[in-house]
């Protein structure tokens, strides 16, 4: 499925759409782009906080810029420190990656001003698409279906508020969201389940958007039950193209965080594909979309779509359309910055995306502790060996010795399998989870061993935002594991030679004691 | 128990127990090829031999010692802790962040269990809340502040 206009945007033959890219982010995100960088033949910037300094992605480029103390507000966070150093290292391209500055207008703005190309939509779509509440509006506007509820904000701090939020549910029904209009990430989020909550559950939110997001309005939607979160994956060029490159099921998370990401969706009919990346394809060109972008949308049990939200650049999760379509994604962001239109390898993709070939399915790999709420657990990696074989690609961004640092992401890495069909990609998948090796932090592993073993979701049966927390029970896993631990140690203990010491003492405990009052609790 | 004593085998991680085991009672047969065992330093002596052991993705910190020897090394620690000026304690950040809020202030009365004041570190707000009743003796850092590890935060007396 496409949207073709007739091309105007015809760049000669270049060897490299950029001769330096400047890449505005960390970790796994900013070795991908380093990769994509090198691949078309031009030089990568990094650039790193005083805690990054001797990160991988920093070694990995070909020049590395500091820009500021370890917190991402000091660091990450400030345009004017990325421009400066774009300039300073003589970058012709910025590429954000995701999170941090990616959807910011103001950086899109400043490299713009600074005379470099912002790889990534333009500013005036990424501010219309940073509004949540206008993007509803303009969806709703050309036809797609929005999850019903209210299409402006709410502010708490009004005359008459109360009476307009109750009219307001009585349209929606309950059980419904309050959402932050601000925002995303689940913050200031509450499930409502009646109207005598709903006073309490809107006060309750605007209070946790203000602290988060400087705003506090609020707007209500409906609470789609048991629905699967789809969503589609798209790139657009200069001349007003835009196509789908498939979709993802993203199903799998926690308080809104996605876990396993896979490509296609399963289950769903060429004629619902179709129509699914018809309907982003109309968005995205509502917007003025160009480069990537990914539209979201709830899958209701009832089959119907409903469109959620757009981000506007690459997204964590999209390895796995790349191993289904063999595209490189973000090699395709910068041939799109650079004025290109959509290669002939993109256009045929699109032309298959409703018939797709292969499957895959990722797990993000992150420094968070499964059996307690996956609460985060910085410290230093003691262990750490990825696992290769026919169908794997890890993209990390750590290593042993690596520093997790409770300033960033606890995204460690993602590990990806791709086959024929979805039952080869998941033994394989599964082969490779059982095979890699991480000690000094816990990480999210032991689940995405639980999860590739549940006979529901090898079947792709039931499906839904819901899942996790339904069905995720650690308790018995870890009991069993520990008493192993147990035995284990016992038996190190009376062997005769120690071992030189592995490593220093790793930060386990800091998670004891004091501050994490409210995670500590024993199973 | 064959001659030797039995192991004090404490196991810190996702899940927290402590097992009595015999010497040579470990149920190999339980025990997974996947496990991965390392061996940590050990603090202060060689009398307390500690591990971090994987298993199957889930990762512990285990310290093994002779009974004997846990028993004594407890009872000198209530000793100390009997002579010790009862109530006093400073607490300190565990992991570095940014503090958030604070619910105190210095001179106030606290219940124990009362919320003291939350530092945000990996996207998480974290509560620190009195390990005892008492007075706040000070209060160390404020709003906004950056803390690393094992910085005074606050003070109880």
């Amino acid at each position: 499925v496409s949207l073709h206009k007739d091309s105007a945007v015809g760049v000669a033959a270049a060897r490299a759409p950029f001769r330096r890219v400047l890449i505005a982010n960390r970790g796994e995100i900013a070795l991908r782009i380093i990769r994509a960088c090198h691949a078309v033949g031009s030089e990568a910037v990094a650039v790193y906080s005083d805690a990054d300094a001797t990160a991988r992605h920093v070694r990995a480029a070909d020049a590395a810029v500091n820009i500021g103390p370890a917190p991402a507000t000091q660091s990450y966070l400030r345009v004017d420190a990325i421009v400066d150093a774009a300039r300073q290292s003589g970058a012709d391209a910025v590429h954000p990656g995701y999170g941090f500055l990616s959807e910011q207008p103001a950086l899109a703005e400043a490299c713009t001003a600074a005379g470099i190309v912002f790889v990534g939509p333009s500013p005036a779509t990424l501010a219309g698409l940073g509004d949540k509440l206008a993007a509803r509006r303009t969806a709703a506007a050309i036809g797609v279906p929005t999850v019903p509820g209210l299409f402006e904000p709410l502010d708490l701090a009004s005359e008459g508020w109360e009476g307009r939020l109750q009219a307001g549910a009585i349209n929606i029904g309950f059980p419904l969201l309050v959402k932050a209009a601000a925002g995303g990430g689940g913050r200031g989020m509450r499930r409502v389940d009646a109207a005598d909550d709903l006073a309490a559950g809107a006060t309750s939110a605007s209070r946790e958007a203000a602290a988060s997001f400087g705003d506090g309005s609020v707007y209500l939607e409906r609470l789609v039950e048991d629905a699967r979160h789809v969503e589609v994956q798209l790139l657009g060029d200069r001349s007003g193209s835009i196509v789908a490159l498939g979709e993802r099921d993203c199903s799998v998370q926690r308080r809104h965080q996605k876990l396993v990401e896979e490509a296609p969706a399963p289950g769903l009919s060429a004629a619902q594909r179709a129509e699914l990346h018809e309907l982003a394809i109309r968005i995205a060109g509502a917007v003025g979309l160009t480069n990537a972008a990914t539209a979201e949308f709830l899958l209701a049990p009832t089959g119907e779509f409903w469109f959620l939200e757009v981000n506007a650049r690459l997204q964590v999760e999209h390895g796995v359309t790349e191993l289904v379509t063999g595209l490189d994604i973000v090699a395709e962001q910068l041939w799109i910055a650079a004025g290109r239109t959509l290669s002939p390898a993109v256009r045929e993709a699109a032309a298959e995306a409703t018939r797709p070939t292969r499957h895959a399915i990722e797990v993000r790999v992150s420094a968070e502790d499964p059996a307690r709420q996956f609460a985060p657990t910085p410290g230093r990696i003691t262990r750490w060996a990825e696992p290769a074989g026919e169908g794997i690609r890890v993209d990390s961004g750590v290593q042993a010795g690596s520093v997790v640092s409770p300033h960033y992401d606890p995204l460690l890495a993602k590990l990806l399998a791709v086959g024929p069909d979805r039952a080869t990609a998941l033994t394989r998948l599964q082969a490779a989870v059982k095979a890699f090796e991480a000690g000094g932090v816990q990480t999210t592993l032991p689940f995405h061993r639980w999860l590739l073993d549940q006979d529901d979701f090898r079947a792709a049966r039931g499906l839904s935002t819901e899942l996790v927390d339904r069905t995720w029970q650690p308790a018995p896993i870890v009991q069993e594991a520990a008493l192993v631990a147990a035995d284990l140690a016992l038996k190190a203990s009376l062997e005769p030679t120690p071992l030189p010491p592995a490593s220093e003492p790793s930060a386990a405990a800091w998670w004891r004691a004091g501050i994490d009052a409210e995670l500590e609790h024993r199973l | 128990v064959s001659g030797q004593a039995a192991r004090r085998v404490d196991v810190r991680g996702p899940l927290e127990l402590t097992v009595q085991l015999a010497a040579d009672g470990a149920r190999h047969d339980r025990a997974s090829a996947a496990a991965l065992v390392d061996r940590l330093p050990t603090v202060g002596g060689d009398a307390v031999q500690r591990f971090e052991v994987v298993v199957e993705g889930w990762r512990f910190e285990v310290s093994v010692e002779d009974v004997r020897h846990a028993e004594l090394r407890e009872r000198a620690a209530r000793a100390a802790r009997d002579h010790a000026p009862a109530g006093a304690a400073r607490l300190h950040a565990q992991i570095p962040g940014r503090v958030t809020k604070v619910w105190v202030e210095a001179g106030q009365a606290v219940e124990a269990g009362e919320r003291l004041l939350a530092v945000e570190a990996m996207k998480m707000e974290n509560e620190l809340r009195a390990p005892h009743a008492g007075r706040v003796e000070a209060v160390h850092v404020e709003p906004g502040q950056t803390v690393e590890r094992n910085d005074p935060l606050v003070s109880l007396a």
